[in-house]
């Protein structure tokens, strides 16, 4: 069901890559600022096509059912994420309106996942004036108010502190054991262990796919970052 | 020095690698004045007119090719009485009739005195009182014509006489108002915009790092605006000149000095605004509201200042356009020279000065906050 | 003589959030001093009053000797600047930066060329390219280029690594080396934990407030407990269990391990009441050890402990 095959040719971003992913898997993705992981996400999101190549996403096609697509997924990602000047409910409320939540359940929903995330009292805030970490956390759990299937999640983390950003991961684990699928791009190479498979992109092509500690002993050295050392090194 | 050249050569960097707006900025005023120059023109040509001649004498016929010839007016119908103007009117769209009295030739040779009847479509105000003055300077005409030759002048009872604008020419009162938006829109908003931007993206933050003078990153930033909106002002006069044959009665020189203090006027006014607010969008927002309808709205230039309620009156005199507009009408008008129109340079020249003063000081504040 | 001097600095934005709280240190001359926090500790808030952009509203800081407030225009001809965002005219090439950034400067291209030279040598094949059109990687040298290009005295770079991949953040720490050989101090600001013993000497801080001043070795050698690295299959159903453990600990997941800090005073039965409790949660894990903590190990404890007081 949840098979994912991709191709891309003649596409100097994402260069012919290939791999699956399972449902309720963290697949990580790695690589060096401009290997592709963005432009590789964009297109898996249906915010980019692809030039070439197929792939399957929640068990529809990429480049006929996009549509489809994009009420299974949910997107987060560190540059654009809520607005601002909306307060944390304003936002809730929008984007699962947008993704097509009735009424009456995203009232609980919203409510429910305010509670989960012990932030009932910032409800009525502006985003703009609630600290970062809480700011990443509601992101994330308002890109699964729509329930999707898959979560893509592009640099979740960075420049959160190491604690939040472990709460962070505690949540991440959590949604996947509920059956949903999570794709995370990061610069931390400790959160690559996290990660259930990672792939180490580079040159828009993928480098290694594998769980972290297969891909060390392949590699024979004993942390991720002397992997992506490797690989990256110009 | 070499710091001031350096900042005039990188603002023009931007401006010319920012190809669309450098086209939007230069082909504006040649858009502005054509659209002007034959859509809103107020000036009205062949406008439809029913002559009801009760005399039918050689001097009667004189005073009609006179109104036809004058080109102002076309006439499409020469009723036999006064209810078959009003027929005319409806079925032939016409605008004014001209009732000659019986007698018209012999009551101007025997009595010098001759009453003539104009009857006015007034469905359209506007229109109606062009038209009644351009038929009385036709009419003031035919009466000079006739002085010249005859021994005894007449006495007509037509006392309008057409100052300054004797061609009632609208080209006059438009182009001082489009070189005055131009000009607004170019230095200040562009210079507030481009500012503004300079704040957003943190290169503002870059400069006032550098032991670089502030008044120097100020006034770089405002030359090179100035100098497009000078040649913006160039290309409306040319274009008035050429397609509407304007003719610019004062001397240039004293026409460049007023334009350069406007736009150092109008420059420290998007100064001022880019040093209050803190975004691009904002600064143009701000702009348009705060100066560019006040501008086209009480400058006098669509609207006469004298029909507005005094409140207005008043506050028009805060907008430096009014005193500009007012300056540059009588340069190119009625060719005031210096000595005339020092006053309003005075004060354009004095609104630049608070104006630049107050915001250098409101740069330096930011810090404070 | 000290190079930058920070004395009680508060700074209040007008939503009522203290930015920074009393904040105070010194850098000595010719150090790379690291202020290590994460997003919104008040780092670029501290970094805006120490380049005198900013007033603080109390407090006061010198920088070779001279008021950052009074002496503002004598302070800008000896600082470099390198904003967290990218700060450059991106429709003007990287050449045009360079040299309008030197004139600022009143210095030129060739003045200071040896500077920096390491740098401007990989810039060189993009001399002609604009510089919104460059790599993340390319703008950061071109900017560090800008801000070294008047020889400064104290170079300041806000967060530079961000977002930055583990291989061109270690790049740039080589390029900081070099540049501190030519006897310029640095402050630097990141949130990567792991640059921090890149530093000769590091401030913690968190929510505006300094929570430790120290060389990245002293800070290590302070760490109170005793940590464990321990290795597990399933991390996050290890966590769960390990809350309900008997002996005083905190415990975070640390790549594929996990570490526990353990403040009990009997350190050496702790391996051994530990697997009891595992046992008995029938959890497995291998390899337990005694590790010494790395600056992020020390910002955790420090963090959790002062959540806990």
């Amino acid at each position: 069901m949840h098979e994912l095959t991709k191709k891309f040719g003649d596409f100097i971003a994402v260069d012919h890559i290939t791999f699956q992913v399972k449902k309720g898997e963290i697949f990580g993705f790695l690589g060096a600022n401009g290997a592709g992981k963005t432009t590789a996400m964009k297109m898996m999101c249906g915010l980019l096509r692809p030039s070439s190549g197929i792939a399957t996403i929640a068990g529809y096609d990429l480049k006929t059912q996009s549509k489809q697509i994009k009420k299974r997924i949910g997107y987060m990602s560190q540059k654009f994420s809520l607005y601002n000047d909306l307060s944390v409910t304003e936002n809730m409320q929008l984007y699962g309106t947008i993704y097509g939540v009735k009424p009456a359940a995203l009232q609980v929903r919203i409510r429910e996942s305010l509670k989960d995330l012990g932030m009932e009292k910032y409800a009525d805030k502006l985003v703009g004036a609630i600290p970062l970490g809480w700011k990443q956390k509601l992101a994330f759990a308002t890109a699964l108010l729509h329930k999707p299937d898959i979560v893509f999640l592009d640099e979740p983390t960075s420049g959160v502190d190491p604690i939040v950003r472990r709460e962070f991961w505690d949540r991440i684990y959590k949604t996947a054991s509920t059956g949903v699928t999570i794709f995370v791009t990061t610069h931390y190479m400790d959160e690559a262990e996290y990660c259930e498979r990672i792939c180490i992109m580079s040159n828009g092509k993928v480098m290694m796919i594998g769980t972290p500690t297969q891909i060390k002993t392949d590699i024979g050295v004993d942390s991720i970052e002397a992997v992506f050392s490797k690989f990256v090194k110009r | 020095m070499k710091e001031l050249a350096m900042i005039l050569k990188k603002e023009f960097w931007h401006i010319l690698r920012d190809r669309v707006s450098l086209f939007l900025m230069l082909s504006m005023p040649i858009v502005l004045v054509l659209l002007f120059g034959f859509t809103i023109s107020s000036e009205i040509r062949n406008a439809k007119i029913a002559i009801l001649d009760h005399s039918m004498d050689s001097q009667s016929k004189n005073l009609i090719e006179k109104i036809s010839a004058s080109g102002y007016f076309q006439v499409v119908s020469y009723p036999d009485n006064e209810t078959e103007i009003d027929r005319d009117f409806k079925s032939k769209g016409g605008k004014l009739a001209l009732i000659i009295p019986a007698n018209f030739e012999e009551s101007l040779a025997k009595e010098q005195i001759a009453t003539l009847q104009i009857i006015n479509d007034v469905s359209d105000l506007n229109v109606a009182s062009i038209l009644n003055n351009y038929i009385r300077s036709v009419i003031y005409d035919f009466t000079s014509d006739y002085n010249d030759l005859a021994t005894d002048p007449l006495l007509f009872d037509i006392s309008v006489k057409m100052e300054y604008n004797q061609e009632m020419n609208s080209v006059y009162m438009f182009v001082p108002g489009i070189i005055t938006l131009i000009m607004i829109i170019v230095t200040a908003l562009m210079s507030s915009i481009t500012l503004s931007r300079e704040m957003e993206t943190g290169t503002m933050n870059m400069l006032l790092i550098t032991p670089v003078k502030k008044v120097y990153v100020v006034i770089g930033k405002l030359i090179p605006y100035m100098f497009l909106s000078f040649i913006c002002t160039i290309i409306i006069l040319v274009l008035s000149v050429l397609v509407f044959h304007m003719p610019i009665r004062g001397n240039l020189l004293t026409l460049f000095v007023l334009c350069v203090i406007f736009m150092l006027t109008s420059a420290s006014f998007g100064l001022m605004i880019s040093a209050l607010v803190k975004t691009q969008l904002d600064a143009m927002m701000m702009t348009m509201m705060g100066l560019f309808l006040p501008t086209v709205l009480l400058s006098g230039f669509l609207f006469p200042l004298d029909n507005m309620p005094y409140f207005f009156q008043l506050l028009a005199n805060v907008f430096p356009a009014k005193w500009f507009i007012i300056a540059i009408k009588d340069v190119m008008i009625k060719g005031s020279g210096l000595h005339e129109i020092w006053l309003y340079m005075l004060i354009l020249f004095g609104m630049a000065v608070f104006l630049i003063t107050i915001s250098l000081s409101r740069i330096d504040k930011r810090r404070k906050k | 003589m000290q190079a930058v001097v920070v004395d009680h600095i508060s700074k209040c934005y007008s939503d009522k959030v203290p930015a920074l709280k009393s904040v105070s240190f010194a850098v000595n001359q010719g150090e790379i001093f690291g202020l290590v926090g994460p997003d919104g500790a008040g780092k670029t808030s501290l970094f805006n009053i120490m380049t005198t952009l900013l007033f603080a509203d109390e407090g006061s800081v010198t920088l070779l000797d001279m008021d950052v407030e009074c002496d503002y225009k004598k302070v800008r001809a000896v600082i470099g600047y390198l904003p967290g965002v990218f700060s450059l005219y991106p429709d003007l090439t990287v050449e045009e930066n360079l040299k309008f950034f030197a004139t600022m400067y009143k210095s030129s291209l060739t003045e200071n060329m040896p500077i920096i030279k390491p740098i401007w040598k990989q810039l060189t094949p993009f001399k002609t390219r604009k510089a919104g059109k460059l790599s993340g990687g390319m703008k950061q040298k071109l900017a560090l280029c800008c801000a070294l290009i008047h020889k400064p005295e104290i170079l300041f770079l806000d967060e530079p690594t961000t977002g930055v991949d583990p291989v061109s953040r270690k790049e740039f720490w080589d390029i900081l080396k070099t540049i501190q050989k030519q006897k310029i101090t640095v402050i630097v600001s990141t949130p990567y934990m792991d640059e921090a013993t890149r530093c000769d000497r590091i401030a913690l801080i968190q929510e505006g407030e300094i929570i430790k001043i120290d060389s990245p070795e002293k800070i290590v050698k302070g760490f109170e407990g005793s940590l464990y690295s321990i290795r597990v299959k399933r991390i996050f159903d290890t966590l769960k269990v390990m809350e309900k453990c008997p002996i005083e600990c905190i415990f975070y997941p640390y790549g594929e391990y996990v570490h526990a800090v353990f403040y009990d005073k009997n350190e050496v039965t702790i391996p051994i009441r530990f697997a009891d409790f595992m046992k008995d949660n029938n959890m497995e894990y291998s390899d337990m050890k005694k590790i010494t903590p790395s600056i992020e190990d020390c910002f955790i404890e420090l963090m959790e402990r002062r959540k806990s007081e």
